[in-house]
């Protein structure tokens, strides 16, 4: 199952490398990616889903939610991407 | 985070370089450590460190450089700080960057690189270090403007040091360092830890109240974080039984009523069977890691859990949470034992009798058979003579854990391990770094052979700066660990463990001009342990061990941790 996750990150070196790079290192396949840049931030809608199932979208929200640059984000308050 | 940035007047600054804005700006922020290696790409740098505030002890590799910086940063409370060159200088300090982001260890780390005009050419000693670090680090810049250097290391050690600290990566282009500019801005502090609300501290001191057996599993973070007198006070306001990751050695001292020691593959019994047996875990600063937990599914099966951590992403990564406790934790443990003592007493007086009766039964005999040097006992013997200022700088194998299990620590600084990483080599620069953080601790490296010849190189940084570090090789000729491995869980197939034609180590350091001396039977350890602590300078002591002696008891992979294999020599 895919959810889509909204993110307002900073334009700076490196910030879609380092959000894109966590996603799929935290397990979880990007089915989709919009994505548009506003002044010195872009907004982003990745759709992902758990590579295995078992990873549960709401702790990808909160590792997406620590890193520097992140402005804001909005994620599905599922228990389970699965 | 907040982060705003201000314009300097210009009246307030004059032209400066790229470079000499890193320089100023660390003297500034009072740095006056760094370790490093120069090379083509931070040359600029280097000529303005030259003279300057600053102490640059120079390593003999970048890992080195790291692994100080590292320790240094977990001894003194600091950010450590590192640098090195581009292309190889940058991929040499890799595996030091891992190191402190699996410990949450506050570092920064400066690189140089090629010029702006040559990037993504594949010029000379040129690596994308910033992608190549991408998932290591808390955070990286790119520097393009020089007027953004002051900014950016002010910046990147508060997030190095703030929240759930952990290392930052600098990458300075050469043309940014020889750029001129007389306009810098400057960063604007805030600090964002956050407090826990109080309704989450109702609902842990709730649950601590109904809990019949309850167990304070203490992590590393509790160190970090500055929560330790918290979490003493936790303990004596409770009574109730306490079990402490690797990482979290020496925030209760050891020996002390209801601490059950280490829980884990290589922890007591004790700690291992109360935490399967616990019906709530009070987990302060843990992050529910493997090598604590063993097999995950059937960790402390009938246990709530109430999680105090700074990291939300740590709330529920691995284990469910009831009671999940956001923020600072020592402003927050604080407000839990304001409220445990405002309600109603805990009452765990059986359970503790029984924890506190395992442990009892757990104690280890160090009189061991044989006449080889059993290193369990040489271990305790060193940390109980080494008395309060003891620093133990850790390798990683089996005398790690020998370390973990039988020194005494009265202290949180008094253990520096490589914990998340495990990385072989750590032990000596570890031991540089903690000499340099504390002067009047007793710092000793314990290393194995397999680790010291991972970082031999610095007895060069020990012998040129003069660093009074005791070293104690323990020496089995093996890669012990690995070996002991092999012998339960590879069906005694010892495939590339041997180091038997290691060289001869007192005449390697000797050569590099450290005294040294070697021991190999049981009756020279008192006497050797006496020798190394009481020399002024930096000394050697070389130990003969038992091969075939393994670190007991272990939780074997994939197993649950109350299946626990017990051993003796």
């Amino acid at each position: 199952m895919s959810n889509t996750i909204h993110i307002q990150i900073d334009r700076a070196d490196g910030s879609l490398q380092r959000l894109i790079g966590l996603v799929e290192r935290r397990g979880f396949e990007i089915h989709g990616m919009n994505m548009n840049d506003v002044g010195d931030w872009r907004t982003l809608a990745l759709t992902v889903a758990s590579r295995d199932g078992t990873r549960c979208i709401d702790n990808l929200g909160r590792q997406i939610d620590r890193l520097f640059g992140v402005r804001r984000i909005e994620a599905p308050a599922s228990a389970n991407a699965a | 985070m907040t982060v705003a940035t201000i314009q300097m007047p210009a009246n307030e600054t004059t032209a400066q370089t790229g470079a000499s804005l890193v320089v100023s700006t660390l003297e500034r922020m009072g740095v006056d450590v760094v370790f490093g290696y120069p090379g083509g790409a931070i040359m600029p740098i280097y000529d303005a460190i030259a003279g300057s505030g600053v102490r640059h002890y120079l390593c003999r590799h970048e890992q080195g450089a790291a692994f100080a910086a590292d320790a240094y940063a977990r001894a003194s409370g600091k950010v450590g700080v590192c640098m090195a060159t581009s292309g190889p200088g940058a991929t040499n300090l890799v595996t030091g960057i891992a190191n402190a982001m699996l410990d949450s260890v506050p570092m920064v780390c400066i690189t140089g690189n090629v010029p702006q005009a040559v990037m993504g050419t594949d010029a000379f000693q040129e690596v994308d270090i910033m992608g190549v670090t991408m998932p290591l680090v808390k955070h990286s810049y790119l520097v393009r403007d020089a007027a953004d250097v002051p900014a950016i290391i002010e910046e990147a050690f508060h997030i190095a040091r703030t929240g759930r600290p952990g290392p930052v990566l600098i990458d300075l282009p050469k043309d940014i360092q020889f750029q001129q500019t007389d306009s810098v801005r400057a960063f604007h502090l805030s600090n964002d830890n956050g407090i826990a609300d109080s309704a989450a501290i109702m609902a842990a001191a709730e649950a601590i109240r109904i809990a019949k057996r309850p167990i304070l599993y203490i992590g590393g973070g509790a160190k970090i974080s500055g929560a330790v007198e918290a979490v003493r006070e936790f303990a004596r306001l409770t009574g109730i039984p306490q079990v402490s990751t690797l990482n979290a050695l020496g925030t209760i001292p050891t020996g002390q009523d209801n601490y059950l020691g280490m829980l884990g593959m290589h922890g007591t019994r004790a700690a291992n069977d109360a935490v399967q047996a616990s019906d709530l875990l009070i987990v302060v600063g843990a992050r529910f890691d493997d090598r604590a937990t063993g097999k995950l599914a059937e960790f402390a099966p009938n246990a709530g859990v109430v999680h105090f951590d700074v990291d939300a992403s740590e709330i529920g990564k691995l284990r469910p949470v009831a009671v999940p406790v956001v923020g600072d934790l020592r402003p927050n443990l604080e407000a839990l034992n304001r409220e445990l003592q405002s309600g109603t007493a805990i009452s765990v007086g059986e359970w503790a009798d029984k924890c506190r009766a395992e442990m009892a039964a757990c104690a280890v005999n160090y009189n061991a058979p044989g006449d080889s040097i059993y290193a369990p006992a040489l271990l305790n013997e060193l940390s109980k003579k080494a008395g309060p200022s003891f620093i133990a700088a850790c390798d990683v194998g089996q005398h790690q854990m020998w370390v973990a299990q039988h020194c005494e620590f009265s202290r949180p600084q008094a253990h520096i391990t490589s914990g998340g990483l495990g990385a072989m080599g750590f032990g000596l620069p570890a031991g540089i770094g903690a000499k340099l953080a504390d002067p009047s601790a007793c710092v000793v490296t314990i290393t194995g052979d397999g680790g010291v010849m991972m970082n031999i190189q610095e007895l060069a940084t020990v012998n040129r700066f003069n660093i009074p570090l005791k070293i104690v090789l323990l020496d089995n000729s093996r890669l012990g660990m690995v070996r002991q491995w092999q012998e339960f869980f590879f069906e005694r197939n010892f495939s590339e463990v041997d180091l038997s034609d290691n060289p001869d180590f007192v005449k390697v350091a000797e050569a590099f001009g450290i005294p040294a001396f070697r021991i190999d039977a049981k009756d020279q350890v008192s006497e050797g342990i006496d020798r190394l602590l009481a020399a002024d300078g930096p000394i050697l002591m070389h130990v003969i061990i038992d091969p075939e002696d393994n670190v007991w008891p272990l939780v074997p992979p994939g197993k649950n941790n109350a299946e626990m294999m017990e051993g003796s020599r």
